[in-house]
């Protein structure tokens, strides 16, 4: 499902990911931790393509970032959903539409829609708040927003980058309780964080990253 | 078709979504298209306010004192031959009395008793060439008639007024050209900036997994509905500002000169704004994807 073979990735102003070997399996819920700076959200960035290895291969649902051309990133996408620390949530419109956004793109029918967002905003306890903006929620709910805009496609995949980051510790617990609950569907998630007590005595794999090298399983 | 629709409809609603670049581009773009609008219409009747000139032009020809009438008017018909002249009027003995006495008062007869003024032609020049009218030639080929005496003309007058057309008609497409390129440039840098204001949009909908038509495609459709809504407003500004001029030069003045709008430059202006909006909406969209 995710591959990570031999992946060296740098960055220009140093940082980045040094010989990478890991292997997620379909369905499985690992998480990623590390010190600021580690190389994390580098290595969910290889992931979801926006940053191509200088060395080694990664393979993700079939996508081979040594094939990768800029005109199918967008295909490897479609079955990968994101959560950011940040939500990325547009402010400019309201939770629907921030919802929807995956399935106009998957070119889903226009009265399919509603009925899939009712259900996503639904999942996340954000029923009855569809005509809500961005800005008119708190971090936690923003976050459970950005949550239903990752899972509406129902990816294969699903990457949280810190997704807590921002948040308070009860809507930290909160949302890695939703994550799990989510990958109960089948849903293989990757979940970021620098928070170790969270993530800590959960039954997961943890990945620990360090100065851009794997450390342990 | 949801899919296109749904892009068409996002189109819409940025407008909607960003009123204040949406009303700085309409702007923009209509102060732009106006001023191209009026110079197309400028262009187009530069001739009419030539004519208008060349309608004033004179030449006078005064035959010696022993040619008849009717010897005259075998002369006029050979001068009415002579290229780029429109029209040539006898003004014989007994017409240049009365016009004597209409100038200054007095009856020439009665001062003199007899008549000393010669017959006498006034020509006129054509008025719709498009080439600049030479008067040189045409007066040679006059003078060349050896029964006439003296030939009299506003020389510099009409070379002053056809150097200026010439003038005008050689910088006209630089002018045109100049106009229409700063035209571009805003309509461009405003589309550009309307994209740029909407960076966080294209990240996200690359995050998604959106193809790169499908991330341009609203800016596209957002970038046609602002050009075709300046043309609206540009179409109904242009034709009241050629009414309202016609109206002043109908009223304020006796030049009777009408200008006509020419229904084709509106045709062009929509589809300048349209390929300036297409081509503005594309490259401002495709250079924020990565």
């Amino acid at each position: 499902m995710i591959e990570f073979q031999n992946v060296t990735y740098a960055h220009e102003k140093g940082n980045g990911v040094n010989n990478l070997n890991l292997s997620i399996n379909e369905g499985e819920f690992s998480f990623l931790i590390g010190p600021t700076g580690s190389g994390k959200t580098t290595l969910m960035r290889l992931v979801y393509f926006d940053l191509i290895p200088d060395a080694g291969t990664v393979i993700v649902n079939g996508y081979s970032s040594g094939k990768m051309s800029k005109r199918k990133i967008p295909n490897a996408r479609r079955s990968i959903g994101m959560v950011f620390q940040d939500y990325k949530l547009l402010r400019d419109r309201n939770l629907f539409e921030n919802t929807a956004l995956p399935l106009h793109v998957l070119g889903f029918p226009g009265n399919e829609i509603p009925e899939r967002v009712e259900e996503a905003l639904e999942l996340v306890g954000l029923e009855g708040k569809d005509a809500h903006f961005p800005d008119e929620l708190s971090g936690g709910e923003q976050q459970r927003a950005c949550l239903a805009r990752a899972i509406i496609k129902e990816p294969e995949i699903l990457l949280a980058d810190e997704p807590t980051g921002n948040l308070d510790p009860v809507s930290s617990f909160e949302l890695v309780r939703l994550l799990e609950s989510i990958h109960e569907t089948g849903t293989t998630i990757l979940m970021a964080s620098h928070n170790y007590n969270l993530i800590k005595g959960r039954g997961h794999p943890i990945l620990e990253l360090k100065e851009g090298v794997l450390r342990g399983r | 078709m949801d899919k296109f629709l749904y892009l068409v409809s996002e189109g819409m609603k940025n407008i909607w979504r960003h009123k204040m670049t949406t009303f700085t581009a309409v702007f923009s773009l209509f102060l732009a298209l106006f001023f191209v609008g009026l110079l197309a219409t400028a262009g187009t009747n530069t001739h009419k306010i030539l004519h208008y000139f060349r309608a004033k032009y004179k030449i006078e020809v005064f035959f010696k004192q022993d040619v008849s009438n009717e010897e005259a008017i075998s002369y006029i018909h050979r001068i009415k031959r002579i290229e780029g002249v429109r029209n040539a009027t006898l003004i014989d003995k007994e017409d240049a009395v009365r016009i004597f006495k209409d100038q200054f008062g007095e009856d020439i007869l009665d001062i003199l008793g007899y008549n000393p003024l010669p017959v006498s032609a006034v020509v006129n020049l054509t008025r719709t060439s498009r080439d600049p009218i030479k008067v040189e030639p045409i007066i040679k080929e006059i003078s060349a008639i050896n029964r006439v005496e003296e030939v009299r003309y506003q020389g510099n007058l009409i070379n002053k007024i056809e150097r200026t057309y010439t003038r005008i008609l050689d910088r006209f497409p630089y002018l045109a050209g100049l106009i229409i390129f700063v035209a571009v440039l805003v309509i461009y840098n405003t589309v550009k900036l309307s994209v740029y204001a909407r960076k966080d949009l294209i990240t996200s909908l690359q995050l998604i997994g959106a193809s790169r038509t499908f991330v341009k495609m609203p800016f596209i459709f957002e970038g046609l509905f602002i050009g075709i809504f300046s043309a609206a407003l540009v179409f109904p500004a242009l034709i009241g500002s050629i009414n309202g001029v016609n109206y002043l030069f109908m009223n304020y003045t006796s030049w009777g000169i009408k200008l006509i709008f020419d229904p084709t430059v509106l045709i062009w202006l929509f589809a300048l704004v349209i390929i300036i909006t297409f081509v503005g909406s594309y490259r401002a969209a495709s250079s924020l994807l990565k």
